[in-house]
């Protein structure tokens, strides 16, 4: 179905070489899944397949694209509209109209198909996406998984034979991610219909590929069964390290295969002693806090303590709270009714210094933050508003992220490491608290697991509170002590992480699953269980 | 109000602007700015373009207010009723005609109203117009033939409530830096990278799904043109005819 024959593209303002001399094909109602670290050409591999790279953003290809027989060289992206659809990384900018139906009907009108057609394929599209309900309803009040299933409608919709979508689970939660990946399965299955897909949770979308094309960075590419790839491959999703961790001749890619497996260290691992963190003082308390926005209330009635030392997730499905919690605990929105202070100052009433040696916020795009020319003028401005002495902010940036060019322009980093500069920046006036806004939504395993130990580091020797909405559980298994629940913007279960990811099933990490019912989160905690 | 024709207000504020320059009057343009705010005010739908109006409302209080001040303080005097007076400002020889203070009379400060008045009418009648049509409904009605136009219209009537919704989104941030005063350039920077990225996303969206591939467009839904919307755009168009025929 897809052909790339010796396939290279580099762009023309730098010097790297995106792809170089790659050759594979992929068959009919294969699904396949692009892997490889951030920056390394995934967005470019799947913008090849319907011409939209180089067409729209330049570049020099070499090499032959095919789809369907038709090569992409010579065609327009929006000629081979019915034959390939594509969902961007954000589906909410592509969206050309406001009204589900509309949308879904927008490329079709585009190609001049006759009205009765286009009646009976929005028709079917909407019961096929269970989008039935919400036809007439604006698509900026949906919530991110109905979102991205409206992207998904609108692509299919033309009866493309190609699918191909950019990351679409990592803005969604949990339950929402489920969804839309059962859904691409099911149309893999019964209409045939090819797919590609690239994400950085592999753990979310490993069960349901076929092959696994993964780009190493240098211009090279592998593609082969995800087996194979996956053996060697450093990006893995955490039951691939649970087998190399506990020396399993086979990787297991699905949950029960590696259960099989494992059946042993389950009955004979000892049961592990969890340090129990000994509270310090009051960082974050709210009371009875309540928020609304124009009638519809956002939270209502949250109570809860946080304590210095303590890393705390917020999790919660899309359009819970979570943001408006953090927003509110910051002092951003003005509250409804009930208190929130941070070490005892009034949220409300952070300003200036005396706010960044409070609490630091890392929103959910980090960019916002940046505004220099070149990651030394951002690092020299923290100095400069901390009043710190001159080069600390970029020795700490150096510290994580040891390789950093300081003359590069904040927008030419990698995701990594942009949120690494603002991280540094951040931290570079000790706040008391730091608080993070879906920090791991766009990143590789590599750039999470530094996350993770800057994260500990922060909290752990210099006991501050850390507090994180997300909706990644390996995240949270990792990192957290413990967890707060929210829905319909009210606290629903507040506990230790172990308590709380493992009583629900949606939201149990891999290896937990694994090992149920034995309560270990993360392959140190199997580890440490075989060990003693 | 959701059904009428996304073009009619754009037709209406047209005419209206037409209808405020050639009367030169700001007594009309005073009204056309309330009777647009009554509008948006009332009619605008709970969406992010609706919000551009009151963004334009800003804008245009500022170039009236700065007008004001340029305008009494620079130029040339016009003679009439004393209110206060500056002392001039001596400047070299070679600039004759021109001064900067001197005697603030009503009639200059007045002039300078009206004239700010005037074009402030006309940047909120041009937001309203923005904020009462949603600009995806638009993109449907223009003729395909304009293919570059059409993209070029999604994109720049997109791009006035992104525009609103990225400097509130920024300056959060900035707030968050605990700085409370940004800087023009340190918000700028950030909304420019991001409206034009905003903005390349959306046209390679409406690439991929085949905009302007067929010349022919069906419609999903006939967007038709309705009573209600001739009444609109004759209303308009009285008021033009007015300035135009009895205020010469």
């Amino acid at each position: 179905m897809i052909n790339f024959s010796r396939v290279s593209l580099v762009y023309p303002t730098s010097t790297k070489t995106i792809l170089e001399d790659l050759s594979f094909e992929i068959a009919e109602g294969e699904m396949v899944l692009v892997i490889g670290s951030t920056g390394t050409g995934k967005s470019s591999l799947l913008r090849l397949i319907n011409g939209l790279v180089p067409h729209h953003t330049g570049g020099i290809l070499a090499g032959d694209i095919t789809v369907d027989g038709v090569s992409t060289q010579l065609v327009r992206p929006g000629e081979l509209a019915h034959l390939v659809g594509i969902v961007g990384q954000n589906p909410a900018q592509g969206f050309v109209t406001d009204i589900v139906e509309e949308e879904l009907a927008f490329g079709m009108e585009a190609l001049n198909i006759a009205p009765d057609v286009m009646r009976k394929r929005v028709e079917e599209i909407l019961d096929l996406l269970a989008l039935a309900h919400l036809r007439n309803r604006a698509i900026s009040t949906l919530s991110g998984g109905e979102q991205q299933r409206v992207a998904i409608g609108s692509a299919l919709v033309m009866n493309p034979k190609v699918l191909v979508l950019d990351e679409p689970t990592s803005a969604l939660d949990p339950i929402a991610a489920e969804e839309v990946l059962s859904i691409l399965h099911r149309l893999v299955h019964d209409l045939s219909l090819t797919v590609v897909i690239a994400e950085h949770r592999l753990e979310r979308v490993i069960g349901f590929a076929d092959r696994i094309i993964h780009i190493a960075g240098d211009g090279s590419a592998e593609i082969n069964l995800p087996e194979a790839i996956l053996k060697r491959s450093d990006i893995a999703p955490p039951i691939v390290h649970l087998a190399r961790a506990l020396g399993l001749s086979d990787v297991g890619l699905s949950v029960r295969d590696v259960r099989r497996m494992t059946e042993e260290i389950r009955t004979s691992g000892k049961d592990i002693q969890r340090d129990v963190i000994p509270l310090g003082e009051i960082a974050i308390s709210t009371n009875k806090l309540s928020l609304a926005y124009s009638e519809k209330k956002a939270l209502n009635s949250v109570s809860t303590q946080i304590y210095s030392g303590e890393i705390v997730a917020l999790m919660g499905r899309n359009g819970a709270g979570k943001s408006s919690l953090l927003t509110t605990l910051v002092g951003i929105n003005k509250l409804s009714s009930g208190s929130s202070e941070i070490c005892g100052i009034k949220s409300g009433d952070l300003k200036g210094l005396v706010r960044r040696e409070t609490v630091g916020f890392i929103p959910q795009e980090p960019s916002d933050l940046l505004y220099g020319q070149s990651v030394e003028s951002e690092c020299k401005q923290a100095d400069k508003d901390n009043q710190s002495i001159a080069g600390s902010t970029f020795a700490l940036l150096k510290r994580i992220v040891p390789s950093i060019n300081p003359e590069t322009h904040p927008r030419d980093l990698s995701e990594g490491q942009r949120l690494a500069l603002v991280l540094a920046i951040v931290i570079s006036a000790k706040p008391k608290v730091l608080i993070l806004d879906e920090p791991t939504r766009g990143l590789d395993y590599q750039s999470k697991a530094l996350l993770i130990s800057l994260l500990k580091n922060f909290a752990k020797e210099l006991n501050r509170a850390v507090l994180i909405a997300t909706h990644d559980v390996e995240l949270v298994a990792e990192l957290c002590d413990r967890v707060i629940f929210l829905a319909e913007g009210e606290v629903v279960a507040d506990g230790p992480t172990l308590d709380i990811l493992l009583s629900s099933p949606a939201f149990a990490p891999q290896v937990a699953k694994v090992m149920s019912p034995r309560p270990w989160l993360t392959v140190s905690d199997v580890m440490r269980a075989v060990a003693e | 109000m959701k059904s009428l024709h996304p073009l009619t207000w754009w037709i209406w504020s047209l005419l209206i602007v037409s209808a405020v320059i050639s009367a030169n009057s700001s007594w009309l343009a005073g009204i056309s700015i309330a009777g647009a705010t009554i509008l948006v005010w009332r009619f605008a739908a709970d969406a992010p373009w609706a919000r551009s109006f009151w963004f334009s409302l800003k804008i245009g209080a500022f170039i009236l207010v700065i007008r004001t001040i340029v305008g009494v303080l620079i130029g040339v005097p016009i003679p009439g009723t004393k209110i206060f007076e500056f002392p001039i400002l001596p400047l070299p020889s070679w600039l004759a005609g021109i001064r900067i203070g001197g005697v603030i009379t009503q009639e200059r400060l007045l002039s300078s109203i009206h004239e700010g008045l005037i074009i402030v009418a006309v940047i909120s009648l041009f937001g309203a117009a923005v904020s009462l049509t949603s600009p995806h409904k638009l993109l449907r009605v223009t003729p395909i033939v304009i293919y570059e136009f059409g993209v070029a219209t999604v994109i720049a009537t997109s791009a006035l409530p992104n525009l609103v919704q990225s400097i509130a989104r920024i300056r959060r941030a900035r707030l968050l830096r605990g700085d409370e005063k940004p800087s023009w350039r340190s918000i700028a920077l950030p909304l420019l990278e991001d409206s034009l990225s905003r903005s390349l996303e959306l046209a390679a969206a409406m690439d991929a799904r085949g905009y302007g591939v067929s010349r022919k467009r069906s419609r999903y839904r006939p967007i038709s043109w309705r009573g209600l919307d001739s009444v609109v755009v004759f209303a308009a168009a009285l008021i033009l005819s007015y300035t135009l025929v009895v205020l010469r």
